[in-house]
């Protein structure tokens, strides 16, 4: 389609303008954490580097991060083991319900979050409660790896479904057992799609909030639940504007790590 | 020696049970699905099962004892009372204004990212666009917050106009779900004007249309599995969203926030009001999946 030159332009500063609203809430962010003054007036009357220290020593968010972290690492663990089974029986197998099974999967994240967190939240009440098993860490990791499932899932089976099985039955041809093929021609060929699939999934469960506030038990804070009970307190605000800052910066990290993990395979499948 | 006959039989073991699996296809798939599927259907399927039927109890409202006895009440007062009725038409109301103005942003930044930019700078465009969807969903909400706040950024820019922010409230939620889903909005269409074959463009011009005719008769129709696609994420994750709405939504209330509301005195009417997003979300699939955009996804 050839563009006149003036509906080039306007594009150019719709695009322009769009960029902006996307990124400038972001800079905001970063240039409050810096904001001597505890109320979020523009523009701040300076610039001060005093809640930078003060939130490295805040136990509170120190601990929910740690529980944060540790939530994130168990859920991933338990999704890349799950996602990839299912993975490996629907792109190497066919059977009755296959359809059905790639549907189940993607419900958890396609539900509302909190549908999934009563359901949860009740489910664990009437099983584990009776067990003597109350809501704590681990619950908080069962809820987060039922919805991280999907995405280390669809990271593998995508990948699995671009080689086909004849690696494997060459490797067999040349006398590999089921699981020598495995280790050296299979799991080589998946493994960039484990990796970018677990960094999903951990960014997924370090984000989530929703079904964490159903699943937590007391005393279970991750750093989001720290976030949203304290934002609303202006005694902390500075506390909170600075991890709110400390979390746009992180968010480089899993971008930089994609691109290297080759853009096929992270980028386009955030969900 | 010992050592050494010990590992022989391991080794053999290994074999044996290797070659009993590969002679097994069926065994395999099963060692494969039970435990994932034990997960999903059992845990996940189950307690949403549980939960739904639920919905279908009472709560004696004098102990708040939940009664196991069938009844539909809890949907025929979902039905009649005012206040469900405008929450959840108002909760429907702020998704589909989410998911418009998502693509009326989408569609020039896209276009701009697709087919104006020069191409060598496009997949750095593409970063710029996914960049925002990894940084926390909370900490994004919060950036509005401190913008719409009193004498925020928002009252600041719009003071030489005469003009204050809008505070907190009903646009304030509007905006703000709009800034979290636009990203989903983008990049299907950015894909979709990206694969558009320049021939179409081309013979749509030599057939004598301008940029405007072009636009409305090829573009769009050749767009628009996309943004129905897009628009999947951006109704749904705004219509089962109740933390923004705390954040920055003032007294406004979305399904959400009912939910959430009776879970502690009524845990059936909060399976009730539940149901109603995901029934709009799955009224609302069925009809994207008529325009075949659920295969674009």
């Amino acid at each position: 389609m050839h563009l006149t030159r003036s509906a080039r332009i306007a594009l150019r500063i719709g695009a322009g303008l769009g960029f902006a609203v996307i990124y400038v809430p972001l800079l905001l962010v970063l240039v409050n954490s810096l904001n001597p003054d505890r109320s979020a007036s523009w523009p701040p009357p300076g610039l001060t580097g005093r809640w930078w220290s003060a939130a490295l020593h805040n136990s509170g968010a120190r601990h929910a991060l740690w529980v944060s972290v540790k939530a994130g690492l168990g859920a991933t663990a338990i999704a890349l083991v799950l996602g990839t089974l299912i993975a490996f029986a629907v792109a190497r197998h066919r059977f009755f319900g296959r359809g059905t099974v790639s549907f189940v999967v993607v419900l958890p994240i396609a539900l509302p979050g909190i549908v999934t967190g009563i359901a949860l939240n009740s489910a664990f009440g009437t099983v584990l409660q009776p067990l003597g098993v109350g809501l704590g860490l681990f619950t908080v990791i069962v809820g987060h790896a039922t919805f991280c499932v999907v995405v280390v899932f669809n990271n593998v089976v995508a990948r699995l479904r671009r080689t086909t099985g004849s690696y494997e039955e060459a490797a067999m041809d040349l006398g590999a057992t089921t699981f020598r093929a495995f280790l050296d021609v299979t799991f080589p060929l998946v493994r960039s799609a484990l990796l970018a699939g677990a960094l999903l999934s951990f960014a997924l469960s370090f984000d989530e909030i929703v079904v964490t506030t159903f699943t937590a038990g007391p005393g279970i804070e991750t750093l989001p639940i720290w976030i949203f009970g304290n934002m609303t307190r202006p005694q902390q605000a500075p506390v909170v504007n600075v991890v709110a800052a400390v979390l746009v910066l992180l968010s480089v990290v899993p971008i930089y790590l994609a691109q290297r993990l080759s853009a096929d395979t992270a980028t386009s499948s955030r969900v | 020696m010992a050592s050494q006959a010990t590992t022989a039989a391991r080794t053999s073991g290994v074999r044996r049970l290797a070659g009993a699996l590969h002679r097994r296809p069926r065994l395999r798939l099963a060692l494969l699905l039970t435990a994932p599927l034990l997960w999903l259907i059992v845990l996940y399927l189950g307690s949403l099962a549980v939960l739904f039927a639920s919905a279908f109890w009472t709560t004696d409202s004098f102990t708040s004892q939940v009664v196991k006895v069938w009844s539909t009440d809890n949907f025929h007062q979902l039905v009649t009372t005012p206040v469900f009725r405008e929450v959840i038409v108002r909760s429907v109301g702020v998704a589909l204004a989410v998911t418009v103005l998502c693509a009326l942003i989408a569609f020039p930044v896209a276009f701009y990212t697709a087919r104006v930019a020069p191409p060598r700078r496009r997949p750095l465009l593409v970063v710029a666009i996914l960049t925002p969807l990894w940084a926390s969903y909370l900490v994004k909400v919060y950036a509005w917050r401190l913008i719409l706040s009193r004498g925020g950024l928002a009252d600041w820019l719009l003071a030489p106009l005469g003009l204050g922010g809008p505070g907190f409230g009903l646009p304030a939620t509007v905006l703000t779900l709009t800034y979290l889903w636009l990203p989903y909005m983008i990049l299907p269409i950015h894909t979709a004007l990206e694969q558009l074959p320049a021939q179409l463009l081309d013979a749509s011009a030599d057939l004598g249309a301008r940029a405007g005719r072009t636009f409305r008769s090829v573009v769009l129709p050749m767009v628009l599995p996309s943004v129905a696609a897009g628009s999947v994420f951006t109704f749904s994750l705004s219509l089962g969203d109740y933390i923004t709405v705390q954040i920055v939504g003032g007294k406004t209330q979305l399904i959400g926030n009912l939910v959430y509301s009776n879970i502690e005195l009524n845990l059936p009417m909060a399976a009730a009001l539940g149901t109603v997003p995901v029934l709009v979300i799955v009224l609302y699939l069925l009809a994207i999946r008529r325009t075949g955009a659920l295969s674009s996804l």
